[in-house]
Formats: C-alpha cells, structure tokens, sequence
C-alpha cells in the first residue's frame, strides 16, 4: 500500500507541477521558448507580449546588401538576398516587423499566430525566406498567408517542406501583413480533440485512481513473492 | 547519457536534422543497455497486460495537463513519429533501466530513484525552458517510483511514448 500511496502522491505532484507550466510537460519537441501572444488563448498562463523588430539596410552601388530582418523575441525572421529591394535613388533602406494589436480572424481561415506587419521603404523585388515561430498550444498551422490589410483578403503564400519542429517557412515576393494558419473548412493537420477544461477536476480523480489500481495488483504480486521467500529481482524472469 | 541527450538537444533545433537527430539520440541511449539482462532493467514479460495497462495509464496522466489546457493536444509532425518512440525508448532504458538498475545496486532504490530523476532532469537543461524542469522533474520521479514499485519498465516506456507522441 505505501508503494501505491508513493505513485499516488508522485501523480499529484507532477499534475502539479505540470499544470503550472503551458502547456505541460513534453519531451524536447516544443518551441524552446513559450509564445508571446498578442491575444493568448486561456491556456497560456503567463504572457510576454511580442517583440517588434528594425533593420537598416544599406545600400552599395545601387544594390541592397544581404540582410535579416527579425522581431526581438526571434518569433519572426526574414532575409533579403543582395539586391532584393528596388534600391533606386536611396543610400538605405528601412524594413520594421511590427505585431498587430488585434488579432483578425478572417472568414474561413484560422490564424494560428499573432499577425505581423513588415514594411519597408523600398519595395522588394526578389523573394525573401521567411521564418515563423508557432506556439504548440495551438494546432499546427498548414500555410502562411499573407494580405495587404489586416482585414484580408487573406492569400496562402505556402510554406517549405523542411522546418525546425514550431516553425513555419515560407517565400514572399511582397510585404505586407503575415501569420500562420490553416483553413477553417477542414480540422488543422496534427489536431485531435481531447478533452475540456470544466471536467478536469472528474478527469483528474479517476486518473490518479487508474494509475493507482494500475499499480497495485503489481505490487501486492510482488509483496506476496517477497514473503514467500522469492526474490524480487527474479520476478521478472 | 548527459553527453547524447545533450547533443540530440542542440543538433534537434538544425533545419532538416531533427529527425535524424532524434533516431541516433534514441539509439545511442538504448545502446548502454548492451550487457544488461531484461529482467534487471525491468523488461520482463509477466504480467504483461498489467504492464501494459499501467502504461496507458501513466501516458493518460503525463498528457492531462497539456490536453486539459489546450482543449486540443497537438499531435507530433508524422516525420517526427518514429524519431519520437526511439528517444522515448532509448530515454527509458537508459535512465530508468539502465542507469536505475546501476544505482540501486549501488545505494539501494532511494538512490536509484533520486538518482535517475537527477540526472534525467539534467538530461533535459538544453531541451527545455527552466519554466519547464519542474515538471520534466515531476514526471521523472512518477515514472521512476512505478519502476520500483512494480519493478517494471514496460509501463514507462508505454506511457513515455503516448505523451511524447502527442506533444
């Protein structure tokens, strides 16, 4: 019985200990760091909002030099090859990456991320690798898109076959306003419902309850060899 | 095993590499058990069925805070599946068979218990958020104490790879 009592207690305590962190406990596949939302749903506990991000790009014999735009917090980064602006007449040019204040959510599309302004004050004219960072508290997302008001239209740019786990990449030919997201029309890859919030304390109770009758057969077998002399070690055997 | 589970970590964050990461990381934890009878790390195959129902049931309570948060746990990337069940395996033998079973020889089970917990802690610095090794901690002990009290493996590598499975 103290063996159970002991798993029982050890059970509590990681419900504990992982409820106070979101999303909970995994295994090295999860962003390194939590998501800084601009609206972040309940489940977020604690929130940092997001960063904004600069770059001064210079201009050398009328072409743009190679450079990387990214917002503070690492959420998004966007690298412009050597001429990718139209540099006519300009010694430098400015690219901001700004998060929105709200969170549009466009008809038929889920966006999964914050959505991101990126501006510049030269228009682009190669296309640009662009890298988002997505929470796992939401479903993966299948695309960015992209729009030129945060009211859409909405367009799919794609995404790159290969990514770092949380992170989308995609191409751009034009700023604009960005996030990632999947069409609503269809449940989002790698999504599967699981449970609610309000039966938690029900859910709760019969698992520790599980584990506990789980592991209590096992034990009481292993007590009872012990005292009949059999050794514990041979019981696997 | 600080070493392997340290590299996999940085090398896992390299574009394309995660995959390939995860599936050596994974085999080269497995690989320390090469020695070691199944029945010393707890691979014995009595009580099956309860080894395996001890084993949904602790995957049930390692997934319950991230599913009852989310209200949806998302899955892992199919590419990433396999490479998933390998480190889950490889983590279990490692630490909680291998590593477990060298201690207790040691220090008796309280030694075997913290010192595999410590040391899997450890083992997850470079692969999680500080915010995070509370819980990692957490769940090292729960499924370090279901090693003793029912000298069992089966279960916590059953319940290690549902968890990482989904998240």
């Amino acid at each position: 019985m103290r063996r159970a009592a002991l798993l029982g207690v050890a059970a509590i305590t990681y419900l504990l200990a992982a409820w106070m962190v979101a999303p909970g406990f995994y295994d090295g596949f999860g962003p390194q760091q939590p998501y800084n939302w601009t609206c972040p749903p309940p489940q977020a506990g604690a929130n940092i909002k997001p960063s904004s991000g600069h770059l001064d790009v210079n201009v050398i014999n009328g072409q743009s030099e190679p450079s990387s735009a990214y917002t503070q917090d690492g959420q998004v980064v966007i690298g412009f090859l050597p001429g990718a602006f139209d540099s006519t007449g300009k010694t430098m040019i400015s690219v901001d990456i700004t998060p929105l204040p709200t969170c549009p959510q466009p008809k038929g599309l889920r966006l999964v991320t914050n959505v991101y302004q990126i501006t510049a004050t030269a228009p682009l004219m190669l296309p640009s690798s662009m890298s988002m960072l997505y929470s796992n508290l939401e479903p993966q997302p299948d695309d960015v898109y992209r729009a030129d008001d945060p009211d859409g239209p909405w367009r799919s740019i794609g995404h790159a076959s290969s990514a770092p786990p949380f992170v989308i990449i995609t191409s751009t030919t034009k700023l604009g306003y960005f996030a990632a997201g999947y069409k609503n029309s269809s449940p989002a890859s790698g999504a599967v419902v699981v449970g609610g919030g309000q039966l938690l304390p029900i859910i709760v109770a019969v698992l520790i309850v599980v584990v506990v009758l789980a592991g209590l057969p096992m034990a009481v077998l292993r007590r009872r060899r012990a005292s009949g002399g059999v050794e514990e070690e041979t019981e696997d055997a | 095993m600080l070493g392997a589970e340290w590299a996999r970590a940085l090398v896992v964050q390299q574009p394309g590499l995660a995959p390939a990461a995860l599936l050596l990381g994974g085999a080269a934890l497995a690989a320390v058990a090469v020695g070691w009878r199944a029945e010393q790390l707890g691979l014995g195959t009595s009580r099956f069925g309860l080894r395996i129902l001890g084993g949904l049931a602790l995957g049930a309570v390692l997934l319950l805070p991230a599913a009852a948060r989310s209200g949806a746990a998302p899955l892992l990337p199919a590419g990433l599946a396999f490479a998933a069940i390998a480190v889950s395996i490889g983590e279990e033998i490692a630490f909680r068979g291998v590593l477990y079973a060298a201690l207790e020889a040691v220090g008796g089970a309280p030694l075997a218990i913290l010192g595999s917990t410590i040391l899997w802690t450890l083992a997850h610095v470079l692969s999680h958020p500080p915010a995070f090794l509370g819980a990692v901690a957490a769940a090292g002990l729960l499924l370090a104490l279901w090693r003793w009290a029912c000298k069992d493996l089966v279960g916590p590598i059953l319940g290690h790879v549902i968890a990482d499975l989904a998240l």
